[in-house]
């Protein structure tokens, strides 16, 4: 069976059907004061992974409830010492303690959730695998913290050598500047090589093979982009300030003031959604087209203004709903981002499996519990 | 019964189409794969919206099967129990009442449920850790807003005798000075029965025997004896936890917003209650509330100067929303 043409992926999760599981959910998980959460979110991920086909088989989620709730009791007695130690016993060396504890162990942790995602998902009853090292995060993380500090210190010594040279200081943080653009799109690529490297489908390996310009190129673009939305945003900002102005400070106007203000914040939220959007099409566009896995090529042909657009709208719709339209944003966006991802394979049936293991779900759900993007 | 299912052995990726028999003895065969199973071994998932239901067996095996009412169906004939979960993921009448009632659960957490919570929590938690933290936070106040108190000895003395009256020189109740011009004329009271009084405060009292000073102790005391801080501090965790909770990431604009309003309703409530406090104890005293409407009116005074001269949200402006000087509340002291 050969297929040499690229085949889309397919999403077929339905709003309504979504909304009625991810309803029942909350509702579970009130009553259980947050213990069926864990269960929630099986059944969430389950219905994402179930619903993504490729080639007429679908994906499928297999972590274990019980483990993600230990692993939730785990971050969040963790989270409540820490807060205990802060606010109720106000020991600040015990807190500091936790806190430097979180960072050593952050690298580790990412690793781990890395690990789960893949080791939790299947296709074919082949399951994925994560072979990455903590080595290797601790060196990137290193690395990062080095690219970070070290023309920062340099500047502050320049600095308190030639207070007076004004030309000099912006010579200098122009340096820094480009230092930075430079840097951090190969460190970024640097990482991703890390977690898409060691990672398997069954005995076949993934591939990441992208150029280090072709990073550069795509954060500056992103960055430009950025950029001029901000100007644009500012501009609106600054008109929303007169008018504010204009209407006065009367008590009668409260109202209204009030009315502008949740405009604006709607507004500014909006904004944030549309980039991470744009953002989000960007970097799934340049990660999958650099992808392979057994020298087969993914393909990625997402427009990132649209999917900026999609979660435009996603966080309208959500917001105006009070929450009631995020299982519609949610597969909305999702449905466009798969049938816009690509995979070329010679022969689907040749993919040999390497066992499957439990998953550790620490990592995971401290990722999740503080809302860490580790974009995998 | 029969059903058609993709089967994978779990060592390739290999797809066949194969037929799974369910007879009436409770076995599941594929005769292509010469499995023969008691279904008690087998694991068929629970149905999940119209996603192929995944067969699983003790050797890695895995089928997936589209027809789920057929799977839902033979489940029933052989009288095999099926998981409710379904059921309840799969009625629309149920995900209303799921809205509705978790509607509700929120509109009663941040009202009436929070107060109940605070209540109950508030005659349980253990006096010495509140103690502690009380004085912990009288510890950051002096730190940060809070400077020596600049009263006369004999003003003092004065001040310490009315304390005495009013608490009947119970020693849980502890009387502190301090002046502070950034948060100006204001006393408050701590869950551990301390009081601190502020000088900018004693200056505004112009009766002679300082008794608009007395009827703020008592309106503090009041604060105490009904446990106010603490409960507004618990309502106000409640509200922002609840709040979170269900916002998720897009807390931020919802989260400070209604909780601001909802604990300065807190505290209007909580503020009649210590009034009609230090009333009865005013009476109980045998003293006129008249220098306390006084002093609550120079207090108005004080603050309209300060916001009005300032001429934005400062944080006498927030002062006032918490601690209405109405007109209502000076009448209110102004009879006897």
């Amino acid at each position: 069976m050969n297929n040499l043409e690229y085949l889309p992926f397919e999403f077929r999760g339905d709003a309504k059907e979504f909304f009625k599981i991810w309803i029942v959910n909350i509702f579970l998980s009130v009553i259980t004061l947050g213990i069926y959460s864990a269960w929630a979110k099986v059944r969430t991920n389950r219905y994402i992974y179930r619903n993504t086909y490729l080639n007429g088989s679908n994906f499928e989620f297999n972590a274990n409830p019980k483990r993600i709730l230990y692993g939730r009791l785990i971050v969040f007695s963790f989270y409540a010492l820490f807060l205990f130690s802060t606010d109720v016993i106000n020991n600040p060396t015990l807190a500091s303690m936790i806190l430097i504890l979180f960072l050593l162990f952050l690298p580790w942790l990412i690793r781990q959730a890395i690990s789960f995602r893949l080791k939790s998902a299947s296709y074919r009853n082949i399951h994925f695998k994560y072979k990455g090292k903590a080595k290797d995060f601790y060196k990137i993380a290193f690395f990062y913290l080095i690219v970070f500090l070290v023309p920062l210190f340099l500047f502050g010594m320049l600095i308190s050598k030639y207070q007076k040279d004004s030309i000099l200081a912006l010579i200098a943080l122009l340096l820094i500047v480009v230092f930075y653009i430079t840097a951090f799109p190969i460190l970024y690529k640097n990482y991703k090589s890390i977690v898409i490297n060691n990672s398997y489908y069954g005995k076949s390996q993934f591939n990441f093979n992208a150029q280090k310009k072709d990073a550069i190129k795509l954060f500056f673009k992103i960055g430009l982009i950025l950029i001029v939305i901000l100007i644009i945003v500012s501009s609106l900002l600054v008109a929303f300030g007169f008018i504010f102005k204009a209407i006065g400070t009367t008590k009668s106007n409260i109202l209204v003031q009030s009315l502008i203000s949740i405009i604006t914040a709607i507004f500014y939220l909006a904004t944030i959604a549309f980039f991470k959007g744009l953002y989000d099409g960007y970097i799934s566009n340049f990660i999958r087209n650099n992808t392979t896995l057994n020298k087969c090529k993914f393909k990625s042909d997402i427009k990132p203004f649209r999917l900026g657009f999609i979660s435009f709208i996603n966080i309208l719709a959500t917001l105006f709903t009070l929450g009631l339209a995020y299982p519609w944003a949610k597969m909305r966006y999702l449905k466009y981002k798969a049938n816009h991802t690509y995979f070329k394979c010679c022969d689907y049936e040749s993919f040999i499996s390497d066992g499957k293991e439990q998953a550790n779900t620490i990592g995971e759900e401290t990722m999740d519990f503080f809302d860490i993007d580790i974009g995998i | 019964m029969i059903v058609m299912a993709k089967l994978y052995d779990g060592i390739s990726s290999k797809e066949h189409i194969v037929q799974i028999e369910f007879t009436n003895d409770k076995r599941v065969v594929i005769k292509s794969f010469n499995i023969n199973e008691p279904i008690e071994d087998v694991k068929i998932s629970t149905r999940l919206g119209n996603t192929p239901r995944l067969i699983e067996f003790k050797n890695g095996i895995r089928c997936k099967c589209d027809d789920n009412d057929k799977i839902d169906e033979i489940l029933q004939t052989l009288k095999l129990k099926n998981a409710p979960i379904y059921k309840l993921e799969s009625s629309w009448k149920l995900a209303v009442a799921s809205v509705v009632a978790i509607a509700i659960f929120i509109i009663f957490m941040l009202t009436a449920g929070a107060g109940y919570t605070a209540e109950f929590l508030a005659d349980r938690l253990p006096q010495n850790i509140l103690d502690k933290a009380s004085h912990i936070t009288l510890e950051q106040l002096d730190k940060s807003y809070l400077h020596k108190s600049n009263l006369s000895n004999e003003k003092k003395a004065q001040i310490i005798k009315l304390f005495r009256k009013l608490t009947n020189d119970d020693k849980h109740y502890k009387l502190h000075f301090r002046s502070s011009p950034a948060i100006g004329p204001n006393a408050f009271a701590l869950p551990s029965g301390d009081i601190v009084l502020l000088d900018e405060l004693v200056f505004l009292d112009k009766d002679k025997n300082l008794y608009g000073i007395l009827g703020v102790l008592a309106h503090e005391k009041g604060h105490y004896v009904y446990k106010h801080g603490l409960k507004s501090i618990i309502k106000g965790t409640i509200a922002t936890s609840v709040i979170s909770y269900f916002t998720g990431d897009i807390s931020f604009i919802v989260t400070t917003l209604p909780t601001a309003l909802i604990t300065s309703k807190y505290s209007r409530e909580f503020e009649t209650q210590a009034d009609r406090y230090a009333k009865s104890e005013l009476k109980r005293l045998k003293i006129s509330s008249k220098p306390l409407a006084k002093l609550f009116i120079d207090m108005e005074k004080y603050f309209n100067k300060k916001y009005g001269s300032k001429n934005d949200k400062s944080s006498a402006l927030d002062w006032f929303s918490t601690h209405p000087v109405t007109k209502d509340r000076i009448k209110y002291f102004n009879k006897d």
